[in-house]
């Protein structure tokens, strides 16, 4: 059997099938870390790598490789969530072993001012980040994309075909949700 | 344990959408009323908002999750180099801080690591020699590239010098500069341009961020010819970044011919430098409004002419006063002072720059000097102002066959006061503007019309839509003293807007009329009381019932108390709450709304009006879904009759009302007599609107599943055929209409016994129809269940069971159409079993 396109499963995952979901996961995931394995051997001592940097070359790779591959903005908000997936478990191995070889993932930003939370909260964000998307899904791939993959506002917008101000309110909207659910967790 | 319920959640949710974009001072007493209406939900609401102050205060989520700075490069040696520390990160690539470590020349360097993706097909050698070209470029206000090259592990990478300082715009923002002192700052960054254009090469990317400021004052300008560095090889490939909206273009600095894949030229940046010029000046980017979208930047970018420095400033209506007092006070100076200093000749220089025709700006960087140093020393500038006459005579150049430019516009503005009037009239059964008012309106925009400059518009020829604009803005100026007209102008405007299919434009302004509206001293008042009606239409087109419904109620409420509890109006809001409902499948809660519009109409309009059928209509299709189907019945007969007799036989309505008898015998099952209704309904559409009528798409697709039903599939197939004909050119194929014709044309394949034509048929419709319906939708679950019975049929057995199963929950039991989908999934369902060999399930379902 021949292994189905990333664009089948997103539709098949789009139509409710449980499994598609956990092969486009998989795949995608695959998928990233192969490329950031490809760049790690092209530069052993070390790389850093954009995790939009990545997620562009990811789409550019699949766009290519399947030719009715069109929807981008359809394809990040999967990717971001996978990538989220990529960086939890990399700031779980980061706790686990110190670091050594292997990659960093960054933020692409600039001017993203504050600190990157530390890997425990990750976990936890991530955490409650899954019961958001059980709530509101579009809220919960705004963080995705902004929080996990340091995309724009404005490219957020574009993928998601909205305005910047939407954007900006939803991303607002969530925030206050993960906030009150994060404290609530550590009420409980 | 999450924060809330779902159910919580999506209550509280618009009300916290529109909290936020609350100004400070109207929230109090808006959650004051919103706690009097809905107590529960403004509890959550304030719990929430208290949440978001807290979050605010602790900085909550506002870095990244990814480190910024990974040190794994310091140390590393890039040509003479030794990288020391990352400086920043950008959609490039990465910026490093570097040692010169020869010991030939002392010094530090800025290096560039780009994405090895963005050199492009060109490729390394090429790299190298536009490298050194640029690398010859060497002026003060310059940064110098030192070196480009590829490193033997392949990373590309630029050496720059080492530039330290802020954007010009925060500098200019930090030190408070005034106008003029922008100005002179303004002129150096137009020298260095002007030294590279001497020397042949375009920046192509001037934007704040490329434009640094030392602390001494000392301008130098960035990334000089990098874009063109990076595109290729000038044949117009542009590498995959590029193509793919990257960042290597910055759309917000983009000249026309940019995005229209033209030639740049010098005039390119000159362009981009009136951007940045604008954006000095005012703090506002010349195509603020536009920026929501990357569709709507480009479409500002290529035809909208961005409006004056100084009304840019000055506008009201779209920014607030805290804004403009802010950048007005960043200017030193007042909102008026700037509006004052920025009137005339600067006015005049950044249009000149921002032409949309190249040849149209400034012939050089140097020319453009010229008038800025000109200005500065109050000398009278070379650039033509656009004055009246000017424009008057380029108008009329373009309307060379003897027609003068004022017959023209005379012509025009009759014809939109026409069309406003015809537009009244007709709206005048729903919106029930008396006759005598409309006519005053209808004065009124004359007025504004024939007083308005229709070169307003800057060289364009006016349109509706242009007049509206202007309109638009002359409400706010000129009735300024009087909020009631200015209200009840907004909300014409908004409603032409909304029919004309911008419902972006008609939203703000309906929203205005409604905040005008409260602050009068009756804030109870007809008035806000049909503004927030509009507005509650318009939400519902855009598929926002949660926000729709309680505008809505509002409204009603509003009017039940003025007008009292049978008044026309009443019954107006009535129908359109009811429709929020019934598009949300709250049949149960629409039906009592539409049985009292009714009730009201037939009391105050009669039997035989043409609104009453309406009604009967309306409520009939909703009882039909509510699988009353005798009633529904003898209602859509009474409004065949109504409308025979009032509108004659080959009206339209007739014809629906046709289509729609038709449907239910349907639902009776009587498929002979659905047929024959369904084509009498097609005769009468035919003569009365013409047989490519988008309206016949459906009345086609009715004849079909009545074939279909009797097995008469060849006839089915080609009623299909017209349907689809119709259908597609009019509404496009992602249309919910189109795609219920397909999802039809998937049915009449499986009644055929060609599952494999009808999986991916079903598969598209899925697509369009999660991105464009609520999850729950039940034409969600129809298509699920049809896809399961199509995969059943392909013996896909683990593929089908889920839809089915979800189609399930989708699909709510009971009598109707819609009833009679969910018993149909149910039979799928056992089906599949059965054919799966596992009957004990079967049974479950049978």
């Amino acid at each position: 059997m021949v292994a189905p396109t990333i664009a089948s499963l997103i539709s098949s995952t789009e139509s409710g099938d449980r499994g598609a979901a956990d092969a486009l996961f998989a795949s995608l995931y695959t998928e990233l870390h192969r490329l950031a394995q490809r760049q790690l051997a092209r530069n052993p001592s070390g790389v850093t790598l954009g995790a939009t940097t990545l997620l562009h070359e990811a789409y550019l790779d699949i766009s290519r490789r399947e030719a009715a591959f069109s929807d981008r903005g359809r394809f990040m908000a999967y990717a971001a969530k996978v990538m989220r997936g990529l960086i939890i478990d990399y700031a779980r191995s980061r706790q686990a072993q110190k670091r050594g070889g292997g990659f960093a993932i960054t933020s692409l930003g600039t001017e993203g001012g504050g600190s990157p939370a530390d890997d425990k909260d990750l976990s936890r964000i991530s955490d409650a980040l899954d019961e958001l998307a059980a709530v509101d899904r579009e809220l919960a791939q705004i963080v995705d994309l902004k929080f996990f993959c340091g995309f724009s506002f404005a490219e957020i917008a574009v993928m998601r075909g909205v305005s910047e101000r939407t954007v900006q309110r939803r991303w607002e909207k969530a925030r206050i949700y993960l906030h009150r659910t994060l404290r609530k967790t550590s009420l409980d | 344990m999450s924060a809330l319920s779902r159910e919580r959640w999506q209550a509280v949710s618009p009300y916290l959408d529109r909290a936020i974009e609350m100004a400070e001072e109207e929230r109090a007493s808006w959650l004051e009323s919103l706690r009097a209406r809905e107590p529960a939900v403004a509890a959550d609401l304030e719990m929430l908002l208290e949440e978001r102050s807290a979050l605010d205060r602790e900085g909550f989520l506002e870095g990244s999750a990814l480190p910024p700075a990974p040190a794994s490069l310091a140390g590393q040696t890039i040509g003479a180099y030794t990288l020391v520390s990352l400086i920043g990160q950008g959609g490039m690539g990465s910026v490093w801080l570097a040692q010169r470590s020869d010991g030939r020349f002392q010094g530090q360097a800025a290096i560039k690591l780009l994405n090895a993706s963005l050199v492009g097909r060109a490729g390394e050698e090429r790299f190298r020699r536009e490298g050194s070209i640029l690398a010859r470029l060497a002026h003060p206000h310059i940064a110098r590239l030192v070196d480009a090259g590829v490193s033997p592990g392949g990373q590309p990478y630029l050496v720059l010098e080492h530039v330290e300082g802020e954007t010009i715009d925060r500098y200019c923002d930090g030190k408070g500069l005034d106008i003029r002192a922008r100005l002179r700052l303004f002129l150096d960054v137009l020298a260095a341009v002007a030294h590279a254009h001497a020397n042949l090469i375009v920046h192509r990317d001037i934007k704040p961020s490329n434009v640094l400021v030392g602390a001494d004052g000392d301008v130098k300008l960035l990334d000089f010819g990098i874009a063109k560095l990076l595109e290729g090889d000038g044949s117009g490939e542009a590498t995959e970044l590029t193509r793919e909206g990257g960042r290597a273009l910055t759309p917000e600095y983009a000249a026309p011919e940019q995005i229209a894949g033209g030639t740049i030229t010098t005039a390119t940046d000159v362009y981009a430098l009136g951007i940045l010029l604008y954006l000095l000046l005012t703090g506002r980017h010349p195509a603020e409004d536009a920026r929501g979208s990357t569709a709507d930047l480009v479409r500002a970018i290529v035809e909208v002419v961005p409006r004056r420095l100084s009304d840019s400033v000055a506008n009201a209506r779209t920014i607030p006063l805290q804004a403009r007092e802010r950048n007005a006070g960043l200017r030193a100076t007042s909102p008026e002072g700037l509006r004052r200093a920025l009137k005339g000749d600067l006015d005049t220089i950044v249009a000149r720059t921002l032409k949309k025709n190249p040849q149209e700006r400034y012939s050089s960087v140097t020319a453009l000097a010229e008038d800025v140093r000109r200005y500065l020393e109050n000398k009278p500038i070379s650039a033509r102002p656009d004055t009246l006459a000017y424009r008057a005579a380029k108008f009329a150049r373009r309307h060379a066959r003897g027609v003068t430019a004022a017959a023209v516009t005379i012509l025009l503005i009759a014809g939109l006061v026409g069309f406003y009037t015809a537009r009244l009239a007709a709206e005048r059964d729903r919106a029930r503007f008396q006759a005598q008012k409309a006519e005053k309106v209808a004065q009124l925009l004359t007025g504004l019309l024939t007083g308005a400059d229709p070169y307003e518009t800057r060289g364009k020829e006016p349109t509706v839509r242009s007049l509206l604009d202007a309109g638009a803005q002359r409400i706010e100026k000129e009735l300024a003293g009087e909020p009631d007209l200015q209200a009840e102008m907004l909300t014409v405007i908004g409603r032409v807007y909304q029919r004309l299919g911008s419902p972006d434009k008609a939203r703000p302004l309906l929203e205005e009329a409604v905040a005008l509206g409260r602050r009068a001293p009756e804030p109870e008042n007809e008035r806000v009381a049909q503004s927030l009606n509009d507005l509650g239409v318009l939400l519902r087109g855009k598929g926002n019932y949660a926000a729709a419904g309680p505008m809505l109620e509002e409204a009603l409420a509003m009017r039940r108390k003025l007008l009292g509890p049978a008044h026309p109006d009443v019954a107006v809001t009535l129908v359109e709450l009811g429709r929020v409902y019934e598009d949300q499948g709250l049949e149960d809660r629409a039906e009592p709304l539409l049985r009292e519009a009714l009730a009201i109409r037939r009391k105050t309009l009669g039997e035989e009006d043409h609104e009453t059928a309406t009604s009967l209509n309306e409520l009939a299709l909703l009882l039909r879904q509510r699988g009353s189907t005798a009633e529904a019945e003898s209602l859509f007969r009474r409004v065949l009759a109504i409308d025979r007799k009032t509108r004659g036989d080959d009206h339209p309505d007739v014809s629906a009302a046709l289509n729609n008898l038709a449907l239910v015998a349907g639902d009776r099952g009587d498929y002979a007599a659905a047929e024959a209704l369904s084509r009498q309904a097609l005769a009468v559409s035919g003569k009365a609107l013409g047989e490519r009528h988008p309206r016949r798409a459906m009345q086609w697709n009715n004849l079909a599943s009545a074939l279909r039903e009797q097995g008469k599939y060849d006839e089915a197939a080609s009623a299909l055929d017209e349907a689809l004909g119709i259908a597609v050119p009019a509404f496009g194929g992602d249309h919910l209409l189109t795609v219920a014709l397909k999802v039809n044309l998937a049915r009449l394949h499986l009644a055929r016994g060609e599952p494999a034509n009808a999986e991916p048929l079903l598969r598209q419709a899925l697509e369009v129809y999660k991105l464009k319906l609520p999850e729950k939708d039940w034409r969600v679950g129809s298509a699920e269940s049809l896809l399961g019975a199509a995969l059943t049929k392909l013996g896909r057995y683990d593929e089908a069971e889920p839809l089915l199963l979800e189609a399930g929950s989708a699909l709510p039991e009971g009598p109707g159409p819609r009833g009679r989908e969910a018993r149909a999934n149910r039979e799928r369902l056992a089906a599949l079993y059965e054919s799966w060999a596992r009957s004990e399930k079967a049974a479950v379902y049978r």
